[in-house]
Parts: C-alpha cells; sequence; structure tokens
C-alpha cells in the first residue's frame, strides 16, 4: 500500500495535541525501554528519537485499545493484533491518566460516536437538530445507523 | 519513517458496524503516465484510500488528508476534476476526475469536510452544548460511547459483577470530568 512519506512528515510537523518524552517499548522480541519524544497529532501518534528532527515511526489510533498498565504507565494495541502492545511509562499518574484520555479523544471514530451521541442527546432534550444550523443534518457520515449492507 | 500498517489497514477494512463515508469511482491521473486510470476510492474519517478494484482486501494507496487541500481544477479533456494538494513544498499533488457532476460534487463537499480538525471543530459547541441542556433539564451528562464496548471488546479484567461495572463506569466518567475541567475550564459536575 502506498503513501506520500512526505504527507506523513507533514502531519508530524502540524502542531501536536499533546507531547512529552516518554519511556516507549515496541512490540519486538528482546526490545526495552527506550526514551522516546511522543507527539499527538489529529489521529497520529508520532514517536521521535529526542534529538531528531524526523519520526522514527507513526501509529494510526482508530480501532485500538488504550490501556493502563500498572505502575504510571499505559499500552496500546491494535484490534486485530491485540497482544503486541506498544508499551509506555509515565513519570506520574497523572500524566499517564492525561495521555490515556487525550489518546481516547484523538480516534476520528471516537470524535464521531461522541457527535452522534451528543446530536441524539440534543435532540431528544430540546426536540431541535443542533447540526441543521451547519447545514450538515442530512450527511451519511453523522447519522445514527450507518452500517454495512 | 515507519507507518504501522496494521492499524492502517484495519481501519480501511472496518469493523463491518459502519460503512465507509464515501466510496465510488474516480479517475486518477498516473504519476508516470499522464492517462487516467479508473480506481475505486474509499473514504473513510480522515484518511482516503484508493484501491485498484473494488472489494480488494489491500488498498493501492492511501492520501492523509489532513496534510492536503482539495480544489476544483481545469483540464483539457476531464469536465470534472479537482485535485488534491500537499500542502507542503514539493509535495506530490493527485489529479483526480469524476465521472458524472453529481459524484463531483459530492466527492468535493465530502474531501473538504473529511479533517479532523473540522470534526473536532464540530464537535466542541456540541459537547458544551449538551452539558449545558443536561443543567438546565437538570439530568447528569453522560459520557459518549467508550471503544470497547462498542466494539464488544471485553474489558480487562472483566468486572465481577453489576457492582464492580457501576464503580468503574463511575471512575471513567469522573476521569472524563477532570480532564474536560482542566482542558475547558468549565464548571465541574458532580457525578453519582
Amino acid at each position: 500500500m502506498r503513501y506520500n512519506e512526505k504527507e506523513l512528515q507533514a502531519l508530524s510537523r502540524q502542531p501536536a495535541e499533546k507531547a512529552a518524552e516518554i519511556g516507549m517499548r515496541v512490540p519486538k522480541k528482546g526490545s526495552v525501554v527506550k526514551r522516546r519524544l511522543v507527539k499527538l497529532v489529529v489521529n497520529f501518534l508520532f514517536y521521535f528519537r529526542t534529538d531528531e528532527a524526523e519520526p522514527i515511526g507513526a501509529l494510526l489510533l482508530e480501532h485500538c485499545r488504550i490501556a493502563k498498565e500498572e505502575p504510571s504507565g499505559f499500552s496500546i494495541s491494535f484490534i486485530e493484533d491485540p497482544d503486541r502492545k506498544y508499551y509506555f511509562e509515565c513519570s506520574s499518574e497523572e500524566q499517564c491518566q492525561e495521555w490515556i484520555d487525550a489518546l481516547r479523544r484523538a480516534s476520528y471514530e471516537f470524535m464521531r460516536r461522541s457527535l452522534i451521541f451528543y446530536r441524539n442527546e440534543i435532540q431528544k432534550m430540546t426536540g431541535k437538530d443542533p447540526l441543521e444550523q451547519y447545514g450538515i443534518s442530512e450527511e451519511a457520515r453523522f447519522q445514527l445507523n450507518t452500517h454495512q449492507a | 519513517m515507519k507507518l504501522h500498517r496494521k492499524s492502517v489497514l484495519s481501519y480501511f477494512r472496518g469493523t463491518g458496524a459502519r460503512a465507509p463515508d464515501r466510496e465510488g469511482i474516480l479517475l486518477k491521473k498516473g504519476t508516470r503516465n499522464p492517462s487516467y486510470q479508473r480506481r475505486w476510492f474509499i473514504l473513510r474519517g480522515n484518511l482516503l484510500y484508493y484501491l485498484e478494484h473494488q472489494g480488494d482486501r489491500t488498498p493501492l494507496g492511501l492520501i492523509l488528508l489532513d496534510s492536503c487541500r482539495v480544489e476544483p481544477r481545469d483540464s483539457t479533456t476531464e469536465p470534472y476534476a479537482f485535485v488534491i494538494l500537499a500542502s507542503e513544498e514539493g509535495g506530490r499533488s493527485y489529479k483526480l476526475a469524476a465521472e458524472k457532476k453529481v459524484d463531483f460534487d459530492g466527492w468535493l463537499q465530502a474531501l473538504v469536510w473529511a479533517g479532523w480538525s473540522q470534526l473536532w471543530e464540530l464537535l466542541q459547541p456540541l459537547q458544551e452544548q449538551y452539558q449545558r441542556v443536561c443543567q438546565e433539564a437538570g439530568v447528569e451528562p453522560q459520557a459518549p460511547p467508550q471503544e470497547d464496548r462498542f466494539l464488544g471488546l471485553p474489558c480487562s479484567p472483566a468486572p465481577s459483577g453489576f457492582q464492580e461495572l457501576h464503580q468503574r463506569f463511575g471512575e471513567e466518567i469522573q476521569a472524563l470530568a477532570r480532564s474536560r475541567a482542566t482542558r475547558r475550564q468549565v464548571d465541574l459536575m458532580e457525578f453519582g
């Protein structure tokens, strides 16, 4: 599957929702925790060697599970491969929870579900569709039930 | 840079619970070959995939829409032509064309609105409105559905009973409220 490396690099240079130096361990045999600069941009998590400008890697934060790992750490794994986990070690419980929340909120699908949820609830409580003012109430991607055939 | 392919492919394939945001045939001008090729395009979220044929399990390519802008363009041969342009210097452009006006209109609309930031900007006022409406109605705001439950994945460890499930749900809402309060500086709400 082709993609443009420059697009990915451009994305990694956009303003980050969150960035920090965190210990990281990739799901590879014999891998150890390494200090990385971890940067959250839209629904991608980029990780850099601390002294480099270009990321080593990028994870798309969709269809993934973000779980708390003791102590003061978290892991990211993907539904299709739940045992291969990317581990992250934070410097405090608070930093850890902030990252977990930020990573979950970063998912496009999470945002979409939230939007549909809020829209539906507001409509139930007020009788008005809040998306009407934007002129997008008919858009398929914001409908409650769009299932594949 | 190593792009974690499995996550990108998994997202493309979907969970079976949601159709893509848009899909259909578009003509794509080749990079080396100037002629147009028919490709099957699938838009899911902020990612645009293209396949050689509809139904292919693996896409030919992926376009990151947050790094690009989409514009109509003039073409000598195609009346419904547009371009996806990388915003960076030296980035590539994708010259595309729809076969019909209705597809052109539909795709442009979908692509221009597909960015992550657009969805974020739509979500914020809606979230605030929901909190306000709840307060006015005197009901407790709920958290939107969590990933794990939506996909039917078990939380680990599995709750031993309703009590523990209730407790954990309460904790999740509190954590959500704490993070919202710090970011948005809204009144901290009390959750039962």
